[in-house]
């Protein structure tokens, strides 16, 4: 075991926070399509893939600023996002959930290989932001904390629009109970409509986000729903706010993990956090409602 | 017309057929090319993983997304006991020995997980094993793969992989007409009410969940030996997974003969198509799936029980 | 057999922010009819859930024949002799009436499908045996659910509803067969909103009202309670 230095240490928590972020926003998406509709997004991962190659094709065309192309990517994944929801989507939200975790599966399948088909498997990179900040003896990789400002004010801007907005509300009074809601005259196919677009909309800022860090390929987002599903876990299903707190603890344990464990290996620590919460605090560490 | 008069009917020309069919395969590699053989053989590998998955997620629910783990680990225990020198009959069984003990070690704490959570925590199986197989470099040949010494068993092994397949089929077949087969169900039904009426539903899904990875360990271990040569990307490919999936889903969950008709139909398929578009048929292989949740939820044998008034158990 | 059949001491079970059950006690003597009534939200399912061990209780025991059965897991609580139906039926739709109820006991396959049988004609079901549950009628699938209950005899039985939806013919059924379970010897304890079913049937009726027992005793008595007008009417 190496020996961890205090600096180490502040470095690893920092760079936990940073990632953190970015998974609290794109695990809120999938919160959010959970607690609105009761759905599984197994699809959630390839929404993220198609906002980084929305990111990279600007880029690469016409050598646009990829943070400028959130305003791009954001809308465009946020209409595919309505339009599957409105194919697909809406037939399996009353089904038992199996059924839409096989139908989002099947669509994340679909989705993947139209893309390989589209773009092939070939690595794409967007190279923009290269370098580290230095802060006294810490170094910070200029994309993550980009990213990281961008995915808390994004995240932040979702929050207020949860809160504050009319919309907003009627999709939390959704999430909480949809006969209640409809009673209360809300339009329930139209904020279904509205929070899976959202949700696919925030996706697709985590893969702008990370475009700029890291390898463009079909099957990248994978790795993003698996992660999201875990956040996901940790905070409680429908818990909105849990989220944020545990795409945080989420970002903290992988880089804690990293400083005592190869890289190869984190993909394994999230799995087993995932299972061991699954099993020990099933409605999250903070709280939420179980399936 | 009773139910046991319509399995009367059924069985008159059904199982004659079957008889009939099982003689031609037994003496088709007697004038077949060796091409012919390994495609027939290969049919039999994927009907024993489809019948395999049906009996975990067709019978009692539990949508299994990373079975492919039991093919892989069978094929590297096959494969690792092959190169130290024992047969190959016998390393298949010891892979599908640790494909039980992997399911064990895996099953015991996840199938106490609800239904949809205990398919999210498959969902990350498949990644975490192929890491796992890169990573033990020195047992597995790491991520360069595992090669062993050439043998032109083909023919033989034409014969073991049908055999497993006739064996998960017979077992299915046990299962679904049994009391056991019953209570499986009636987890995928409705599990609270099985429990209350006082089905250990945990223990019943551990035993379909074991009985579930036994084949694919062997078939794994037998395909192994056959391509001779493994790496983690060839025997934990997230394909295999869909198709076999897939091939359940359209022939029919929770039947004896929907994965076999799921498997037949798209096995042919995949010959045609994959080995020239692998993109565009996964594409497929995700609208197929889109299909049948939306449209045949019982896959095609569904379809004909409902329109021909089939007994449940076919 | 000396002492209650079952037991609950203080029981206490909350979700989130929202306290079903508040420390609710009760105590049932065996061969009697006892019900559970009160307003919507009052808890009443929720402690079936907790005696059961559906769900897990937060503080309180409960105890069943003089042994503790909080904790278990809802398949060894139907073991131990509880048995119970569901306010929105679960049958299981897909097997046959016959299956619904094979299911359910395990040993000699012979004489389960003979007890299965016998059950079948006593609800005058036994043409329907080889139906899927699915496909029976609501009133139908509701007496297969309470005979399936009936498999392994159970000495405490809780029905949850079971005039839900039941015309009054089915209704009348049910309840002539709850009278002859009691007579011989089993314990019923049901959940019901139906005041009349509850005053014509029962023998001692607790009130829950907000998670909390309101009010214990005859129906009689019961119905000119104060409290328990209050909290029907009232307020």
């Amino acid at each position: 075991m190496p020996h961890v230095t205090p600096i180490m240490l502040g470095q690893v928590i920092v760079s936990g926070l940073l990632a953190g972020a970015l998974y609290a926003m794109v695990a809120l998406g999938l919160g959010l399509i959970f607690g609105v509709m009761r759905v599984l997004n197994v699809a959630h991962g390839p929404l993220l893939m198609l906002g980084a190659y929305v990111t990279y094709w600007l880029f690469s065309t016409v050598g646009l600023n990829p943070y400028l192309s959130l305003l791009v990517s954001m809308p465009l994944v946020f209409l595919i996002g309505v339009a599957l929801q409105h194919v697909f989507v809406r037939r399996v939200v009353d089904a038992p959930e199996l059924s839409s975790l096989l139908l989002t599966f099947g669509i994340s399948i679909a989705l993947v290989n139209l893309a390989q088909l589209a773009f092939t498997s070939d690595l794409r990179s967007v190279e923009f932001l290269t370098g580290s900040f230095l802060v006294g003896p810490f170094a910070f990789s200029k994309s993550r904390v980009i990213a990281c400002l961008f995915a808390a004010g994004i995240t932040a801007l979702a929050f207020l629009f949860l809160q504050k907005t009319r919309l907003g509300k009627a999709i939390r009074a959704v999430s909480q109970s949809r006969e209640v809601a409809q009673v209360c005259g809300i339009n329930v196919q139209r904020i279904h409509l509205f929070a899976f677009g959202l949700a696919s909309a925030l996706a697709a800022a985590g893969g702008t986000l990370v475009a700029v860090m890291v390898a463009i390929q079909p099957e990248m987002g994978a790795v993003y729903t698996f992660k999201s599903f875990l956040v996901i876990v940790l905070g409680g299903a429908g818990n909105y706010p849990g989220a944020l707190l545990g795409g945080l603890l989420l970002g903290l344990v992988e880089q804690l993990a990293s400083l005592f464990l190869t890289t190869q290996v984190n993909e394994a620590v999230a799995y087993v956090l995932l299972v061991l919460v699954l099993l020990l605090r099933p409605t999250g560490l903070l709280g939420g409602r179980s399936t | 017309m009773t139910l046991a008069a319509e399995l009367r009917r059924w069985a008159r020309w059904f199982l004659p057929g079957v008889a009939v069919l099982l003689v031609i395969l037994a003496v088709f590699p007697i004038w077949a090319t060796g091409y012919g053989v390994r495609v027939m053989l290969q049919l039999f590998m994927w009907i024993a993983l489809a019948q395999s998955w049906n009996l975990i997620s067709g019978l009692t629910g539990y949508v299994s997304f990373g079975h492919v783990a039991f093919f892989g680990i069978g094929a590297y225990t096959t494969g690792i006991l092959v190169t130290k020198g024992m047969a190959w009959p016998l390393a298949a069984l010891a892979g599908g020995a640790m494909a039980v003990v992997l399911a064990f070690v895996i099953g015991w704490p996840c199938l106490r997980l609800k239904g949809p959570y205990f398919a999210i925590a498959m969902l990350g199986l498949n990644e975490v094993l192929r890491v796992a197989a890169s990573y033990f470099e020195g047992l597995t040949g790491g991520g360069l793969g595992l090669s062993l010494p050439t043998l032109d068993a083909s023919v033989r092994i034409y014969y073991a992989m049908g055999l497993v397949a006739i064996a998960v089929t017979g077992l299915t077949h046990a299962i679904v007409t049994s009391r056991f087969g019953l209570r499986l169900m009636t987890i995928r039904e409705d599990e609270v009410a099985a429990e209350a009426m006082g089905i250990d539903t945990f223990r019943y899904k551990v035993y379909a969940f074991l009985l579930s990875a036994a084949a694919p360990g062997i078939v794994g271990g037998l395909a192994a030996r056959d391509m001779g040569y493994i790496e983690p990307i060839s025997v934990f490919p997230l394909i295999t997974t869909i198709t076999m999936i897939v091939m359940v889903l359209f022939g029919g969950k929770g039947t004896i003969w929907g994965p076999v008709l799921g498997a037949v139909i798209l096995f042919t398929f995949q010959e045609l198509v994959w080995a020239h578009f692998p993109h565009a048929h996964q594409v497929l292989l995700g609208a197929i799936i889109i299909t049948v949740v939306l449209a045949m939820p019982r896959g095609i044998l569904g379809v004909l029980q409902q329109k021909y008034n089939l007994p449940r158990t076919v | 057999m000396p002492g209650p059949i079952l037991q609950v001491r203080n029981l206490m079970k909350s979700f989130g922010g929202v306290t079903a059950v508040n420390g609710v006690s009760l105590s049932l003597e065996a061969g009697k009819i006892y019900g559970l009534f009160g307003p919507n939200g009052s808890g009443k399912t929720t402690l079936f859930n907790c005696i059961t061990g559906i769900e897990r209780r937060d503080q309180g025991a409960i105890g069943f024949k003089g042994r503790r059965i909080d904790g278990l897991k809802p398949h060894q609580v139907f073991h131990r002799g509880i048995g119970r139906t569901f306010q929105v039926i679960r049958v299981f739709p897909e097997l046959t009436a016959l299956e619904n109820l094979l299911v359910v006991t395990g040993g000699d396959y012979a004489r389960s499908r003979e007890r299965a049988e016998e059950l079948l004609r006593f609800v005058k079901l036994e043409g329907l045996a080889d139906e899927y549950a699915g496909n029976l009628s609501y009133g139908q699938q509701k007496l297969v659910e309470f005979i399936r209950v009936l498999m392994t005899d159970p000495e405490l039985i809780l029905l949850d509803e079971p005039a839900a939806g039941v015309n009054r013919t089915l209704l009348n059924e049910l309840l002539d067969a709850v009278r002859a379970l009691r007579d011989r010897g089993k314990t019923v304890f049901l959940v019901e909103h139906d005041m009349k079913v509850v005053m014509g049937l029962c023998e001692t009726v607790f009130v829950l009202d907000h998670g909390e027992k309101l009010a214990e005793g005859p129906p009689g008595s019961i119905q000119s309670d104060e409290r328990v007008i209050e909290a029907y009417f009232g307020r």
